[in-house]
């Protein structure tokens, strides 16, 4: 359905995206990964024909959207990452506003503004301006937004930044539904690995403009097949029991939060005799000590060699 | 698609108060301020003298003029109307009329009062000045006028030191007087028409004309113009930062991605804003209009000149838009709205009629739009004809033009980095 062949972006000497090639096809839901900084905007805005690419060119059904852009803007809905709406005006309006220059009128645009309101949970808000609504309403009717003209393709980045779990989760099975529903091609950014396991039947890995790894959630694990994550709790992580960790041979990645240290070791590799040692030699109190099959959190870090969210 | 925009564009004006209360009720207030304030400046009026006197004669004139026509009628062979005439003409009578004529009456407040009273009204604060007829003035003067004889005899003026200008006008008034007297003596020495020295009317009428003899421009009537002028580049600055702001929010991508073409949106900011301009100046005209009957002689210029100006105040909103898109900064925008506004309105007259600058000043002003539109505005306004402000009217629509060719090389093009 949507082909990019190829596609770099240079900003002056700096490459954005670099010779990045990626198909989605009819009814998936694919998922882009990529920290902060990887071309993950960049790659969006060329895919949706809003930047032209520096080189290469983007098939939407085998047609040139840098030739024909309406062919894909006709069908293609954008939840950018921002609040794009105007929160002066109530629900209603903005959405009313962008129905119009959807070509949309009449009775097909209220039919249409009272299906997208009901598929956001936002019915009984419509008259409310934008501006009261909290972080979550405004994501929603973001998303609403992009689904008025019906799109045969829906592009969302970081569609749930900065809002609350029970609104995430809405909006979670809003995208499940419309693609399960109505076979709307997805595809979705996120910082939130769980949301991109939890939605996406593919995935593709991107760092530093480029493309590093692509595939379905299996085929990713299975990037550390031979490899196992130890995740470690102690009373207090400290600097120099991280250090140790850091310079030991056999840790091929590591992962620090709060009171909790993840390494990454091949799976043959026994390091409980280690790890005791090092956390005597910090006088850190164990809490636990873990063994699990690595995640797609741990593949990103492993491939990276940062969080999802640094 | 445009109307779509227009509408949009109008519904969040209308949700923001403070936006349309700095577009519409700052001006009115700065009219109301300002054309209040300045009034008297532009209306040429000097301070309302509202004056009380009182006139003392030491004798009655007519028993002076009847004694001097026994005295010396015969001698000097006055015939029986010239008697008539010299008894119609006494000066003092002379006096007393003129200070009881509608020009003056409303301003001076005359008792005549006998000569016991003068130490009472000496110490009457409310009185601003006594004029004493000193003994036998009209017999002294009707003596030098006829038989040359004697001196003119000259009135007294007691002012009071409190009521200083009420005192120097009356001064004047009766120096003045004491001029005709003398004039009036020479012209009958030498035979000449004495209906000359009649004082004539105009002489207490305040009207006012323009060196062109057009109407001319009170302080409310240019305040309304300068103001509304100044007020309407503000309408530039609130379209180009809502376009701004547009373009931060991602809205505009949104707008550009449901395949409108960015010219459409191009047109629909410039379209919105020449729109919103003449709204504007129509609400603030209206308003002068209602509250203090500031009239346009000819529609039809009014209206062509609001079009002209409207446009220009379009063309500087797509080009501060423009700018922002390309720069990616609305910094642009608000050093319009906060500096160069007060710049142009101060070059272009809104705070002070330009007219009495230098030549060079005056041809700077007129090459701001504001400028250009106050020129045709105050013609309009003085009663002259349209033929007079199509040049004014020709440079407002040519700018709008150049702004919009800026504009439209500045906006950035499918492709260039949004």
């Amino acid at each position: 359905m949507l082909e990019l062949v190829n596609i770099s972006k240079r900003f002056k000497q700096k490459y954005a995206v670099k010779s990045m090639n990626m198909l989605i096809e009819r009814g998936e839901i694919v998922g882009l990964l990529g920290p902060n900084g990887a071309g993950k905007s960049t790659a969006i805005s060329i895919m949706s024909s809003l930047v032209e690419p520096t080189e290469g060119d983007v098939y939407f059904k085998g047609q040139s959207i840098l030739k024909k852009p309406e062919s894909l803007r006709k069908v293609a809905g954008i939840v950018p990452q921002e609040i794009a709406l105007y929160t002066d005006l109530t629900a209603e309006e903005n959405l009313q506003f962008f129905g119009r220059i959807y070509h949309l009128k009449g009775a097909k645009l209220k039919e249409r503004m009272d299906d997208v309101l009901e598929t956001i949970g936002l019915t009984d808000r419509r008259k409310e301006v934008v501006k009261k609504f909290s972080g979550g309403m405004k994501r929603r009717l973001n998303i609403g937004v992009a689904l008025l003209h019906e799109p045969e393709l829906l592009i969302m980045d970081e569609p749930t930044v900065g809002i609350d779990a029970q609104s995430r989760n809405y909006i979670l099975e809003t995208v499940r539904r419309l693609n399960e529903e109505k076979n709307v091609t997805i595809l979705y950014t996120s910082h939130y690995m769980e949301e991109v396991e939890y939605l996406c039947d593919r995935i593709y890995i991107m760092d530093q403009g480029n493309l590093i790894a692509a595939g379905t959630k299996e085929e990713i694990k299975r990037i550390l097949s031979g490899e196992k994550t130890i995740v470690i709790k102690a009373d207090r992580i400290t600097e120099s029991f991280i250090n140790e960790f850091k310079t030991h041979p056999l840790i091929n990645g590591m992962n620090v939060e709060e009171k909790q240290v993840s390494i990454m070791v091949a799976k043959e590799v026994n390091m409980f005799a280690d790890i005791i040692k090092l956390a005597d030699k910090a006088s850190l109190e164990l809490n636990s000590v873990n063994v699990k099959t690595p995640t797609l959190e741990d593949v990103f870090l492993h491939l990276t060699g940062r969080a999802l969210r640094d | 698609m445009m109307i779509q925009i227009i509408k949009k564009q109008c519904l969040m004006i209308w949700r923001n108060p403070a936006q349309l209360f700095l577009l519409i009720g700052l001006p009115i207030v700065f009219i109301l301020i300002l054309g209040t304030a300045l009034n008297q400046f532009f209306e040429g009026e000097t301070m309302r003298i509202q004056t009380k006197i009182a006139i003392i004669e030491h004798n009655s004139e007519l028993e002076q003029a009847d004694k001097f026509i026994q005295e010396m009628g015969k001698e000097a062979g006055l015939k029986k109307e010239q008697v008539a005439s010299l008894k119609e003409n006494l000066p003092i009578q002379r006096l007393k009329s003129l200070f009881y004529s509608k020009e003056l009456s409303d301003t001076i407040d005359i008792k005549e009062v006998s000569e016991d009273e003068k130490d009472e009204i000496l110490h009457d604060n409310t009185y601003s000045a006594i004029i004493e007829v000193p003994e036998d003035f009209t017999y002294t003067y009707l003596a030098h006028m006829i038989k040359h004889k004697k001196k003119i005899p000259q009135l007294r003026v007691i002012g009071n030191e409190q009521q200083q200008i009420s005192v120097e006008f009356i001064q004047g008034i009766i120096e003045n007087f004491q001029r005709q007297l003398t004039l009036s003596v020479f012209m009958s020495e030498n035979k000449l028409d004495e209906q000359a020295m009649n004082i004539p009317a105009s002489l207490f009428a305040n009207n006012r004309t323009t060196m062109d003899q057009h109407e001319p421009i009170s302080a409310k009537s240019y305040y309304t113009v300068g103001m509304a002028v100044m007020n309407a580049l503000f309408v530039a600055s609130t379209i180009g930062i809502i376009g701004f702001r547009e373009k931060e929010t991602f809205v505009f991508n949104r707008i550009i991605l449901a395949n409108v073409s960015r010219w459409i949106y191009f047109s629909g900011v410039l379209l919105s804003t020449v729109i919103f301009a003449f709204l504007q100046l129509l609400i603030i005209f209206s308003f002068s209009w209602l509250v203090f009957k500031v009239t346009w002689p000819n529609l039809f210029a009014f209206f062509l000149i609001t079009i002209a100006f409207s446009m220009a105040v379009g063309g500087i909103a797509v080009l501060l838009t423009a700018i922002s898109y390309r720069m990616h900064t609305e910094r642009i925008t608000n050093f319009f709205s906060s500096a160069i506004v007060a710049i142009m309105a101060l070059i272009g007259g809104s705070f002070f009629p330009i007219g009495d600058s230098s030549e060079v000043v005056r041809k700077i002003s007129e090459l701001t739009p504001n400028g250009a539109g106050m020129v045709a505005y105050l013609s309009t306004l003085r009663g002259n004809d349209i033929t007079d402000v199509s040049m004014s009217v020709i440079y407002l629509c040519l700018f709008g033009v150049i702004m919009i060719i800026l504009a439209a090389f500045t906006f950035p093009k499918r492709g260039e980095t949004m």
